[in-house]
């Protein structure tokens, strides 16, 4: 176990937090990138988090955060837009735009950030904790 | 062999501290699919522990929270574990200036009382 087992923990959360908005940052970024129709749409990315030895008894069955499972690929079809003058556009004048919805992509950023806050603010706590035990004694 | 007092804020330092690591754990998990809120307790172990001989005898344990989990199947509550850690801390920071304090007395008695 790590000396100080809280601090681990949190960073793992951190972690998973500014992975999922780095995505969300990375799909607003994308959110009018366009492909002509032969090729796939930008795929948004959507985070997949795991608890960490979740229900397995390490100390008294207490687990050590979260990591990011994986990443999941939003549509690759996205959607056709009739955009005739772009370079991009094929004989009908279509472009292939990809399918992300903006507003469930500043829903997400909030939450992620929320998540991020609540993570650090423990850190905060802990670090109290942590320098109340270094006194004992003194 | 430790008195009850040693003892007894020994144990209430190790509940504390696994309840804190459990909080970070729910809310490093905030967002988790499928993830239980983790719950600590060692109070009533304790209490029960020390109306007999042996403090020390208290256990510490930890279950997953029973309450209404949302569509992700996660129940892990934000203000709920903000208001417990801070609590939490509050009470650590108590402890150790107890067992500190405690320290303090036999330092007296051994002689060497500053």
């Amino acid at each position: 176990m790590a000396t100080f087992p809280v601090l681990s923990t949190m960073a793992n959360g951190i972690s998973v937090f500014r992975t999922w908005m780095d995505a969300i940052g990375d799909n607003l970024a994308n959110l009018n990138t366009v492909r002509s129709t032969d090729e796939a749409a930008f795929q948004a990315r959507y985070v997949v988090a795991e608890a960490v030895d979740y229900g397995s008894a390490g100390v008294s069955g207490v687990g050590t955060g979260s990591r990011v499972a994986g990443i999941e690929y939003g549509s690759a079809e996205g959607r056709l837009v009739h955009q005739p003058d772009h370079p991009l556009a094929d004989e009908d004048g279509m472009v292939r735009m990809p399918d992300i919805d903006m507003a469930t992509q500043m829903t997400q950023l909030i939450q992620a950030q929320r998540g991020y806050q609540a993570n650090l603010a423990v850190v905060d706590r802990a670090r109290d904790a942590y320098l109340a035990a270094l006194q004992i004694g003194k | 062999m430790p008195d009850v007092t040693t003892a007894g804020l020994h144990v209430a330092l190790n509940g504390l501290s696994a309840r804190q690591r459990v909080i970070a754990d729910n809310i490093a998990n905030l967002e988790t699919p499928e993830f239980l809120a983790g719950r600590v307790d060692f109070e009533s172990s304790l209490s029960a522990a020390l109306s007999g001989d042996n403090p020390a005898s208290a256990e510490i344990t930890t279950e997953r929270s029973m309450a209404a989990t949302g569509v992700n199947g996660n129940n892990v509550n934000l203000d709920e574990e903000t208001l417990a850690l801070i609590e939490t801390d509050l009470r650590y920071q108590v402890t150790s200036q107890a067992i500190s304090s405690k320290f303090a007395l036999l330092r007296t008695a051994i002689g060497r009382g500053y």
